[in-house]
């Protein structure tokens, strides 16, 4: 399925005169099994971007839309859903829930989209396999290190095999050895399951092994690569 | 697991968070129950006791009389002419727990003096048996079963007519054959009920010469005064008036209902600022996890979900609170129901004078059902309204954006 942005604009108004464009003219089509980077300085966009994908905020103007469906014209409740059906997220900082191990925090987003006890199984079991954690299920996330709690994140957003994933400065808190693990991690799940990732980033590693890159500056795609890595 | 269960699992989950915080907030609130149900059985407990002992002393329970013999509207006011014989009561039973008193308004005369007041004949034996009457005879003796013609004064009253034990005064009345009574009582004992109005308008005399002086036959007498303080209710009587004592002296029976209504003023207001402060707490606790929130929005969980999480969190919390209050509560109100408080030790170590009686009860704690329900849904309706503002302040700050 396609994620389409067209002529997307997002306007944050703190008075009339005082406009400042979050993302400006933004055209971009996702397809399936992409690996693809948002990549630009801090303000330059990147995050209201991946934040208008996810419909997590509305544009100003101009479309967005997944299957031929307008994000748009859903409700709050309807986006939250949409997201939960579609799409997977990872964060900067992780944004594991403290209170639950590593196999909650994994079977969280199931049990929220209602699986049977035994799906749920199958696939938090799947997904820390992917990530090379089958062995820390029932560790907090306060006992695995960051490139762990990162690769527990990932999982979450891998487990119910959402046809986006949605990363935001993945490789940011990491040190490099452990920022490298990852973005091999990334890209063999995009290799094995054909998971398409979009990117928000700096990091110049990431930048190198990802297909597209669309640099982003004043919230407008400035200029696009494409690259066989 | 359905979503509820997973739900409750969560929420439960949360409330280890911050596991001291958690800890706190149930203590405080525990505390907060316990002490209203201690409080409340407290209150209920002291003015049942405080009653008790001014019912035994003289008033009774209930009176069973003539249907018409106290004014329907005005108890103070009755009709000595309405009297009544056991024959007419249809329960038997509440014979024993009662007793026979024939009573009228005379004059009495000492050496210099002739003053009213309200002479009551009573089954001497019966009466110590059930009432503490006989305790208010700080000089000389109480009646004489086997005797008549004595009479018992109160302490003002003899000082204000010059009588001493041992004195025959003259009594003066209306017999009920509507001759002029009269006759000559000797004075065996002064009533002494530590001051108060009772000692000015109240003697005693034998049921037999009460009923001699009145010309009543042996069998009739104007009340039967029940001194069951255990049984709730009143007993219904179709042939007979049966009147409580909160009709016949209600500017009592007033003062405990504001004092229990006092009380639970008082408890509210304790509920009150327990919340308040709990709301502070709450909202603390919540906007630490504000970013949480926006995170759990952003993977799928809609704001309604959020919500309930949070409202199940607080319920748990305030429900495991509310059931150790609970225990606490009532095992306080044991303890006090076996170790009984004096009650001097909320008066300065004065006794209690109550419609012209000396009281100084041990208060013995009852526990009473209905605080037990009460007080827990009191304190879910005010954490219910604790949680509403830190609810809609986290879910308006929501900024639902990575």
């Amino acid at each position: 399925m396609q994620f389409e942005l067209s002529h997307v604009e997002k306007i944050y108004t703190s008075s009339e005169e005082n406009k400042v464009f979050g993302a400006r003219d933004v055209s971009i089509n996702i397809h399936e099994g992409d690996f693809l980077a948002l990549v630009g300085p801090s303000g330059s966009g990147k995050t209201t971007i991946l934040n208008l994908i996810a419909g997590l905020i509305l544009p100003s103007s101009g479309s967005l839309k997944h299957g031929g469906k307008d994000i748009t014209s859903l409700t709050l409740e309807e986006r939250t859903k949409h997201r939960l059906d579609y799409m997977g997220f990872v964060f900067q900082d992780y944004q594991l829930l403290p209170i639950l191990t590593a196999w909650e925090n994994i079977e969280f987003p199931l049990q929220l989209k209602g699986f049977s006890k035994t799906e749920i199984k199958e696939r938090v079991d799947w997904a820390l396999n992917q990530v090379g954690l089958n062995k820390m299920g029932n560790r907090f996330p306060k006992q695995l290190s960051g490139g762990q709690q990162q690769r527990v994140s990932i999982a979450r957003a891998i487990a119910g095999r959402p046809q986006l994933i949605l990363a935001d400065e993945p490789t940011a808190n990491l040190d490099s050895k452990t920022a490298q693990e990852i973005i091999e991690l990334f890209l063999k799940l995009n290799k094995d399951f054909n998971l398409t990732f979009i990117f928000s980033t700096h990091d110049q590693r990431l930048i190198d092994q990802v297909r597209t890159v669309l640099y982003v500056k004043d919230g407008q795609i400035s200029e696009a690569r494409t690259h066989h890595v | 697991m359905n979503a509820f269960m997973y739900l409750i699992k969560f929420s439960y989950r949360n409330l280890f968070r911050a596991p001291k915080r958690t800890l706190i907030m149930i203590i405080s609130l525990s505390l907060g129950c316990g002490f209203i149900i201690w409080d409340l059985n407290f209150a209920n407990s002291g003015s049942r006791e405080i009653m008790k002992d001014f019912l035994k002393q003289y008033a009774g329970v209930y009176h069973i009389t003539h249907a018409e013999y106290y004014d329907s509207k005005n108890k103070k006011e009755f009709n000595t002419y309405r009297t009544m014989t056991d024959d007419e009561l249809e329960k038997k039973e509440l014979i024993e727990q009662s007793t026979r008193r024939a009573v009228a308004p005379v004059f009495i005369s000492g050496e210099k003096k002739t003053l009213g007041v309200l002479l009551t004949g009573l089954e001497v034996e019966k009466e110590k048996k059930l009432s503490t009457l006989y305790k208010a005879i700080k000089s000389g003796d109480f009646l004489n079963s086997t005797g008549s013609k004595e009479i018992i004064l109160g302490k003002k009253f003899a000082q204000r007519i010059e009588a001493k034990l041992g004195d025959e005064v003259a009594v003066v009345g209306q017999a009920l054959d509507g001759s002029v009574a009269n006759d000559l009582f000797k004075v065996v004992g002064f009533l002494d009920f530590g001051g108060g109005d009772l000692e000015e308008s109240l003697a005693f005399t034998q049921l037999s010469s009460a009923q001699e002086f009145l010309s009543l036959p042996p069998d009739r007498f104007h009340q039967r005064v029940s001194f069951d303080v255990e049984t709730e209710g009143l007993p219904k009587l179709k042939q007979l008036g049966v009147t409580s004592w909160f009709d016949l002296i209600p500017e009592i029976g007033y003062s405990v209902q504001f004092i229990d209504n006092i009380t639970w003023f008082a408890c509210i207001i304790i509920v009150m600022v327990v919340s308040l402060g709990l709301s502070n707490t709450l909202m603390i606790t919540f906007f630490e996890r504000e970013q949480e929130f926006n995170s759990l929005n952003i993977i799928g969980a809609k704001t309604k979900w959020i919500t309930f999480s949070l409202m199940i969190e607080v319920f748990i919390m305030g429900t495991v609170a509310i059931l150790l209050g609970v225990l606490m509560g009532y095992l306080a109100v044991k303890y006090f129901y076996y170790h009984p408080i004096n009650i001097e030790l909320f008066t300065g170590g004065k006794p209690i004078i109550m419609g012209g009686m000396t009281i100084v009860p041990l208060v013995r704690f009852y526990a009473l059902p209905q605080y037990f329900w009460q007080v827990p849904l009191m304190i879910y309706f005010f954490l219910s309204l604790t949680m509403i503002y830190p609810l809609i302040r986290v879910i308006r700050r929501s900024k639902n954006a990575i």
